[in-house]
């Protein structure tokens, strides 16, 4: 569920970054074209506005040269015609117009009814004159003399090169010139060079790599930068070279057609735009030819560079989204995993503390004992435990604490708490508790945690208490003439090395006296200034009149208080234990009836072993104890009755603190063992008698045998061994 | 209680295991028979499991030292425990048997 609501969550997030990333891009996007588009237009707008301009401007030139021309040949027409049969007057006014006009390289009168045609024509500094009538040039077949005639009209001719005027590129100017009687008499001519052309036309600069051209009415190229192209093609023969026919001819038709417009083409694979306009009267076209890459290639530039930009803004933009989703994801995980790590812990914590006996006062039938214990976590799970029950009224309890924190640390103290319960279930001696459990928990201890612990057996029935330390903080002695750490042997902690060897020690609790136990989170809690809550406080509060509960109430709220708000380092566990059996005895009594079946004896010995670890015996003396008794049951057995009749013997232990008495009677014939003579350990193999050792052994054993015979016909023996 | 009895060398082992208490002693004895028939051999008691042992245990023992002396045999006991060893000083057998530790 946790997972799913993350995905969604994170898939949340990336379609939210998807959509900025698409947004950002298409807003960049739709921007850079609009800009390019923008600035295309403008720069559209501003070429054509640049080359229309420069053509009219050009136009306008050539016009007025033209103008120029054609003014001058119409003023000089009418002295032709007044002087048209002679041709003297003729020449001079041919020389006066080419004197006068600097664009009109020569003129001539050439005569329609005669082969007359005087020229004047400069060269160098001065005119001369001299006939174009001549049989190899034969001017009447000319076009600049047929043309005039056939319009009727003022004609400029096609450019060409003068080939006897020094090579220069020439068209002529002519009109036809009638007599008085109106009847057609000859062409009259100027010449004009188109140095001047070339040269204007070539001033036009509207962008550094744009060039214009002139061509003529037919199609001949008359200006152009390509000099070899001069008066040798026609646009027409570009198309070819372009590869572009089409194109070329539309320019064609629409430039001969003395349209003016606008078009675009392709040479040599790079674009161009070429503007044309006719220029009147001479029916030529003029052109400027802009290559494309001139007027879009810093915008195209600077578009690649913002395009280029732009990429690089976005691959940011995802670099940061994914980098933020990614961030995002992990803190959704990081998020999603604290969420189970605390929902485990809850369970954890949950598990926990029902492992612990936490219902008090536990055993509320008892007036014997009065408890209590608390455990405050500094975490949710903490690695601190205690345990109690009672079996065979002896009170078994334990505190520990685990080394670390947290959920390793519960863990621990879980299988501590395990093992405790597990071990003294079939151990009466902490110190073989404690001794077993640091066996089994070094072996397993992998994770090198120890646990310090200590172990105590309350005698509920005489308050001795056997206890063993395993590196853990003495508890207190609380009695009602003062308080002190109870001695302890410091020992190590569980499970830092198996076969270690742990001391048991011993006290004797009065009624009232009280043990507390806690473990270093009370006096080692700590208040904002990092001072200790020290055990002088704890000792402070301990009195031994204070009931349990209250007891550890007052600790509690004592070392929050002293806390004042400061976090608590460490868990913080007490179980307070008061002995308050005030019929306690000094003795304790078992009690074992057998038959007069040696078959029995097994019992016997059962019996013998719970009586010596009552009084906490070691293994040799149980031994002891056990054959002494063996010895003197076996002879009751065996001899106090008739064989084949029924009877019945009685065992009576009492255990003092400073002595063991067994107290053997049956209902037997009277027999006095202690009567029987002294064996002789010392004869040889061949003299020792094969008997008589059972009651020697019970006399070297016991410290003290006694027989009565009882006034109600009963054998009484009583055995006692004296305990140091 | 058990009894195991087993025979290389002309050497007789008996190992016995368990508790030797007045109940077992019959038992016990009966079983240690083929050790007083072969009195004339070494016969060992090997008592290294041998958890207790009372007067009617050390009856059986002395009953095999008396044969084995009659029969000019010899009695060798291996591994008593501490304890066991206590008895045997206590009633004198110490001297009676050769003790060995194996």
């Amino acid at each position: 569920m946790a997972r799913k609501k993350m995905d969604s969550a994170t898939q949340k997030a990336a379609r939210m970054g998807l959509l900025i990333v698409i947004v950002s891009v298409v807003t960049l996007e739709a921007t850079a074209i609009l800009q390019y588009f923008y600035s295309q237009r403008i720069l559209s707008e501003e070429s054509t506005r640049r080359a229309e301009g420069q053509l009219a401007a050009t136009e306008l030139k050539i016009s007025s040269v033209v103008d120029q021309v054609e003014t001058a040949v119409r003023n000089s027409l009418w002295s032709v015609q007044q002087q048209i049969n002679r041709p003297d007057s003729l020449e001079a006014i041919t020389v006066r117009l080419v004197e006068a006009n600097p664009v009109i390289f020569g003129s001539t009168v050439a005569m329609t009814d005669k082969n007359q045609a005087p020229y004047s024509y400069k060269q160098a500094d001065t005119v001369i004159t001299s006939s174009l009538a001549n049989a190899e040039y034969d001017y009447k077949h000319q076009e600049w003399y047929v043309k005039p005639l056939e319009l009727q009209g003022g004609y400029w001719s096609e450019p060409y090169y003068d080939e006897g005027g020094g090579n220069m590129l020439m068209t002529t100017y002519s009109v036809p010139v009638t007599d008085k009687r109106g009847r057609v008499a000859a062409v009259f001519t100027a010449d004009v060079s188109l140095d001047w052309l070339t040269d204007l036309v070539g001033e036009v600069q509207v962008y550094p790599s744009a060039f214009s051209m002139v061509v003529s009415r037919e199609g001949q190229i008359m200006v152009c930068p390509a000099e070899t192209l001069v008066m040798r093609h026609t646009v027409q023969d570009l198309a070819s070279t372009a590869g572009d026919t089409a194109t070329f001819n539309q320019i064609n038709r629409s430039m001969l057609s003395g349209a003016a417009g606008a078009t675009s083409f392709k040479f040599e694979g790079k674009k161009h735009y070429m503007f044309f306009d006719s220029v009147d009267k001479t029916g030529w076209a003029m052109s400027i030819v802009i290559p494309h890459n001139e007027i879009y290639g810093k915008a195209e530039r600077l578009g690649q560079v913002v395009s280029l930009l732009m990429l690089l803004g976005i691959a940011m933009i995802i670099l940061i989204l994914y980098r933020t989703i990614k961030n995002q994801r992990d803190m959704n995980r990081i998020e999603e995993n604290k969420h189970r790590l605390e929902g485990e812990l809850k369970v954890a914590r949950g598990i926990q503390m029902s492992m612990i006996p936490k219902i008090f006062p536990p055993y509320p039938e008892r007036s014997d004992i009065d408890m209590f214990a608390a455990v405050v976590p500094a975490k949710e799970v903490g690695g601190d435990l205690y345990d109690f029950y009672i079996r065979d009224d002896k009170l078994f309890f334990c505190i520990g604490d685990v080394s670390g924190k947290g959920v390793p640390a519960s863990l621990v103290m879980a299988v501590t708490r395990s093992l405790f319960r597990t071990v003294s279930a079939h151990e009466k001696s902490p110190q073989r508790i404690v001794t077993a459990m640091n066996d089994s928990m070094s072996d397993m201890n992998e994770s090198n945690m120890f646990v310090t612990f200590f172990c105590g057996v309350l005698d509920l029935q005489n308050g001795h208490l056997r206890y063993c330390n395993a590196g853990h903080n003495a508890p207190v002695l609380v009695k009602a003439d003062g308080k002190a750490f109870l001695p302890v042997e410091p020992n190590l902690p569980l499970g830092i090395m198996p076969g270690m060897n742990f001391e048991e020690q011993g006290t004797d609790l009065e009624c009232g006296t009280g043990v507390f136990l806690y473990t270093d989170g009370l006096n080692e809690a700590e208040n904002p200034v990092h001072a200790q809550f020290g055990e002088d406080r704890m000792m402070d509060i301990l009195k031994a009149g204070t009931e349990s509960r209250a007891l550890v109430d007052k600790v509690v709220t004592s070392v929050h208080d002293f806390a004042d708000g400061a976090p608590q380092s460490d868990d913080l566990t007490m179980l307070y234990i008061r002995f308050m059996n005030s019929r306690k005895t000094e003795e304790t009594e078992r009690h074992l009836i057998l038959h007069n079946d040696i078959q029995q004896i097994p019992q016997l010995a059962e019996f013998v072993e719970e009586v010596a670890e009552l009084a906490n015996l070691d293994v040799g003396l149980t031994m002891s104890l056990n054959l002494a008794l063996e010895e003197a049951v076996s002879n009751v057995i065996m001899y106090a009755y008739p064989k084949g009749s029924d009877g019945l013997v009685d065992v009576e232990a009492i255990v003092r603190k400073d002595s063991l008495e067994f107290i053997l009677s049956d209902n037997g014939t009277p027999f006095d063992p202690t009567a029987a003579p002294e064996a002789d350990i010392t004869l040889d193999v061949e003299d020792r008698p094969i008997g008589g050792l059972g009651i020697f052994l019970v006399r070297n054993i016991m410290d003290e045998v006694k027989y009565t015979r009882s006034d109600d016909g009963k054998n009484i023996l009583s055995m006692t061994k004296k305990l140091s | 209680m058990e009894v195991k009895i087993t025979e290389k060398d002309n050497v007789m082992t008996a190992a016995l295991v368990g508790r030797l208490d007045t109940a077992v002693s019959q038992d016990v004895a009966a079983a240690l028979q083929p050790l007083i028939d072969n009195a004339d051999k070494t016969l060992v008691l090997d008592c290294k499991e041998l958890a207790y042992i009372s007067s009617s245990g050390l009856r059986i023992f002395l009953t095999i030292r008396k044969a084995a002396a009659a029969k000019s045999g010899k009695v060798i006991v291996r591994d008593i425990s501490p304890e066991i060893r206590q008895v045997f000083m206590m009633t004198g057998f110490l001297n009676l048997f050769e003790i060995q530790e194996s």
